[in-house]
Parts: structure tokens; sequence; C-alpha cells
């Protein structure tokens, strides 16, 4: 019994109980789907930051930027579940906020980087 | 994976020009403080070079996969890792079944 269970309780996963009826999902597979956003949106972050230094976005404009390639990286990624969240994610916050910090850092790196190398040297 | 894969690198090489416009650009104005914008067709290179990074980075990392355990692709694949259900194959559908069969004496 208690190999059962365990076997079980490697590819299942439970979530919290706040009133929603899925409580039993397939963890692997959801780890597999973060992973994948996570890829997405700092390469696109990375591109973003490319293209501000290229085009010579300075101060808050850089940052108004990095928001719509943000909302623009989450309508592709909605796109991309066919709308349907709650197919392969546990909530609406995963797939609209995670990520955003990390590629802020990114964005920045690049966005410095390119337009240093365009610009000033 | 082969086509996101292409246009990333496409993307990129567009980039790589555009930034090498941009700086012929500025040597050309000779003037380091009044740069207001590269010009019009390395914005229009940029934006096409985004949209096809875009497109790569999306298509790239893979399709999500569901997390439901009833959906259709999560059905046949705890069946064979639980050792509750093991399926023998055996010559037992050509015996031939009649309970009146006796033997030859």
């Amino acid at each position: 019994m208690a190999v059962q269970d365990s076997t079980r309780s490697s590819s299942e996963g439970k979530s919290g109980d706040d009133g929603e009826d899925l409580s039993i999902f397939h963890a692997e597979n959801l780890q597999n789907n973060m992973k994948s956003i996570y890829y997405s949106r700092t390469f696109l972050s990375i591109m973003g930051g490319v293209v501000a230094g290229i085009w010579g976005f300075t101060g808050l404009t850089g940052f108004v930027f990095y928001l719509l390639i943000m909302a623009i990286a989450s309508l592709g990624l909605l796109a991309k579940a066919k709308f349907s969240v709650g197919n392969y994610f546990d909530s609406w916050n995963r797939i609209i906020l995670d990520g955003f910090f990390g590629g802020l850092m990114s964005f920045v790196l690049f966005w410095t980087f390119a337009y240093d190398i365009v610009h000033i040297f | 994976m082969g086509v996101g894969f292409i246009a990333g690198v496409i993307g990129g090489l567009l980039f790589a020009h555009a930034a090498y416009a941009t700086i012929q650009y500025r040597g050309m104005l000779k003037i380091m403080e009044e740069f207001s914008g590269p010009p019009t067709n390395v914005v229009i290179e940029l934006l096409l070079g985004l949209v096809l990074c875009m497109v790569a980075g999306l298509a790239v990392p893979g399709k999500f996969h569901s997390i439901l355990p009833d959906s259709e692709e999560n059905r046949v694949v705890s069946l064979p890792s639980n050792l509750d259900f093991m399926i023998f194959n055996h010559r037992g559908s050509l015996s031939p079944f009649d309970p009146e069969l006796k033997l030859k004496t």
C-alpha cells in the first residue's frame, strides 16, 4: 500500500483547498509549463532590451516600452494556451505575472548594453 | 521547433543590421547630442525583427501540456506505471471453450 501511494503522488499533486473543484492535477506537466513561460518571457525581455537600446530610449520611455513588451508577451502566451488557462495552469497569476521582475532585470541589462554599443561607443 | 528557431535567427540578424545602420547614421550626423531617433527604415527593421523574435520566443519552448488528470493525453500514461494492472498476452482465446467436451476414452 505504501509503494502504491508513493508512485501515485510522484505524478499527481494537490492544490490548496480554496473552494476550487480542481484539487488534483499533473504536477510535472505544470512545472514544464511554468518553465516554458519563464523561458519565453526571459527571451522576449532580452529582445525588447536590445530594441530599446538600438532605438535610443532613455528614462521612463524605456520602462513603458518594457510594459508594452510584457503585455504583448502575456497576450501571446494566452493565445498559445488557447485562452483556456484552466487546462494548463492552476491560476491566472501564473500566466500574467510570473517572470515579470526577472525579465525586468534582463531587460535593463541588455538595454544599457545595446545603448552603449550603438550610441556611446 | 524548426520554424521558430529560423525565425529567431533571422530576427537576430535584422537586429544586428539595424544596430550597424544606426551606428553609421550617428557617425554621419557627427553631432553627438542631436540624435532624435534612428531613420525610418531602421525603425521598420527593428519592429520586424521584434515581431520575428516574438514568434520565435513563443514557439521554441514547446507546446503546453495539459494538467487535468482526465484529459486525453494524460490517460494512458498512468496505467502502466501502476503495478495493480499488469497486462499479459496468452493463447487462451485459441482453446475451444465447450463445457460438454469430454476426453476421448
